[in-house]
């Protein structure tokens, strides 16, 4: 017989009546697959002595609270739109222009721009700062094209680098030294542009300040004068009214 | 009389928590164990545990019942063992304690047993650790399933989706070479027999 399968099944007392006798039967006759039963039982006793860890556990299963319907409509889009909102809003104040020109990455923040605007739009002051950036704005997005087209190239030509010369990893090399003084200007020009969109952003809150306190006075004289014609206005009614009964009195006399 | 597992599911499957959470509290410990000895590893095996309940729980609608929880729960467990595998791209390892504490020995001494009985039983579950390590997975799953979980021929093959002849045949040339591995550490069980 020497049937492998039958004598995994026989260890693992996995074989019918009859299988199981017919097994015992060959095994009374055949020593080498006497010997393989007891060295499969043996290795069975070894395996019982590979126990696991004992861990604490305490693992279950809690119900979490179901979300609301605005949180599973709040898209990611949104999210973003919001941010460029606050952006643009931001910017908008600070009225913040970045460009970049032959000489290098241009930031100009604030008053300077504000002034021409309200220079030419004279009668309405707060339309001004609005006004500005959306006449701007074509001519800031080809700008922002162009600095990302020229750092999009700055980048590739620096990843390129490992593949470079000798000579070309020395110009690379000069290169990152020039991008590294780039950046701290950049990053001097940032705080510079912080900075004035500090001052700018107090100065706007001062002015709005300033116009609500004028509109609350030009309120206050236009009440006053209502409450003062109409004060006049009871006080000759109340006098026609006296008039009207004097009159009738004098007549109800004569009579 | 506690509940049986179909009454637990069933339950569960109504919206009852406590329900699920008795089989959780129920299989917890197999389920480590089977994790802890096809990976090898202590917490990766913990975690593979507490991800195998929370996919029961969430799949729970889906359990249609032909085959029994546990076995449903060892398929999902041995599917998140094998992608710890793949991810990992290693064998599994045995882990040893560094050391022997004389103290934690004799807590886990049954009444019977000397402390050196137990320093000995432990040396071989160590060498069993190992060589089960080096086998090929599927081999070792199948000598895991047999041997600690008492599965039967057919509902390995089931488990595993293969004949039940290759169960057995696994499961022969996997003794087989434990048999060998652990003669050539020289326990004194697998001393026992031929070696080829």
């Amino acid at each position: 017989m020497c049937d492998k399968e039958r004598i995994v099944a026989y260890v693992y007392e996995e074989l019918d009546r009859a299988e199981r006798a017919q097994v015992e039967a060959h095994l009374k006759t055949c020593a080498e697959c006497r010997e393989e039963v007891a060295g499969l039982r043996s290795v069975r006793v070894d395996l019982a002595s590979w126990a696991p860890p004992q861990p604490e556990f305490g693992f279950h299963i809690v119900r979490d609270r179901k979300p609301t319907w605005r949180a599973w409509w709040t898209p990611a889009f949104g999210l973003a739109a919001a941010a460029v909102l606050v952006l643009a809003i931001a910017s908008a104040i600070a009225n913040v222009d970045v460009s970049y020109e032959t000489d290098g990455l241009h930031l100009r923040t604030g008053r300077g721009r504000v002034e021409t605007a309200v220079a030419t739009s004279a009668p309405a002051p707060s339309a001004a700062p609005v006004a500005a950036p959306a006449a701007a704005s074509t001519a800031k997005a080809d700008e922002m094209r162009a600095l990302l087209t020229s750092l999009a190239a700055r980048v590739g030509r620096l990843e390129s680098a490992p593949r470079a010369s000798g000579m070309q990893q020395a110009a690379l090399k000069s290169a990152r030294q020039g991008d590294a003084e780039i950046l701290r200007r950049v990053h001097d020009l940032l705080a510079q542009s912080e900075s004035k969109q500090h001052q700018e952003l107090a100065l706007r809150i001062a002015q709005v300040i300033r116009d609500v306190d004028a509109q609350r006075v030009a309120d206050l004289n236009r009440i006053q004068q209502g409450f003062g014609r109409l004060d006049a206005m009871t006080t000759q009614e109340a006098v026609a009214h006296r008039d009207l009964a004097n009159y009738l009195v004098a007549s109800s006399r004569q009579k | 009389m506690p509940s049986t597992d179909e009454e637990l599911v069933a339950r569960s499957m109504g919206g009852d928590l406590d329900s699920f959470n008795q089989l959780v509290l129920r299989w917890e410990r197999p389920i480590y164990a089977l994790a802890y000895r096809v990976i090898g590893r202590e917490e990766d095996a913990r975690d593979v545990c507490q991800e195998t309940f929370l996919r029961a729980f969430r799949a729970l609608k889906g359990f249609k019942g032909q085959a029994k929880f546990s076995s449903w729960l060892y398929r999902i467990t041995l599917n998140l063992c094998r992608d710890w595998i793949r991810r990992e791209r290693r064998q599994p390892i045995a882990q040893a304690p560094e050391g022997v504490d004389l103290i934690e020995l004799a807590s886990e001494a049954t009444p019977s047993e000397s402390i050196e009985e137990l320093v000995a039983r432990r040396e071989i579950g160590r060498a069993v650790a190992r060589v089960m390590a080096e086998l090929p997975d599927e081999q070792r799953t199948a000598i895991i399933l047999k041997e600690y979980h008492g599965l039967t021929f057919q509902e390995i093959a089931d488990l595993l989706d293969c004949p039940l002849s290759t169960v057995k045949t696994r499961l022969y040339q996997g003794l087989t070479v434990l048999r060998k591995q652990l003669a050539r550490e020289g326990l004194p069980g697998a001393a026992r027999g031929p070696w080829k």
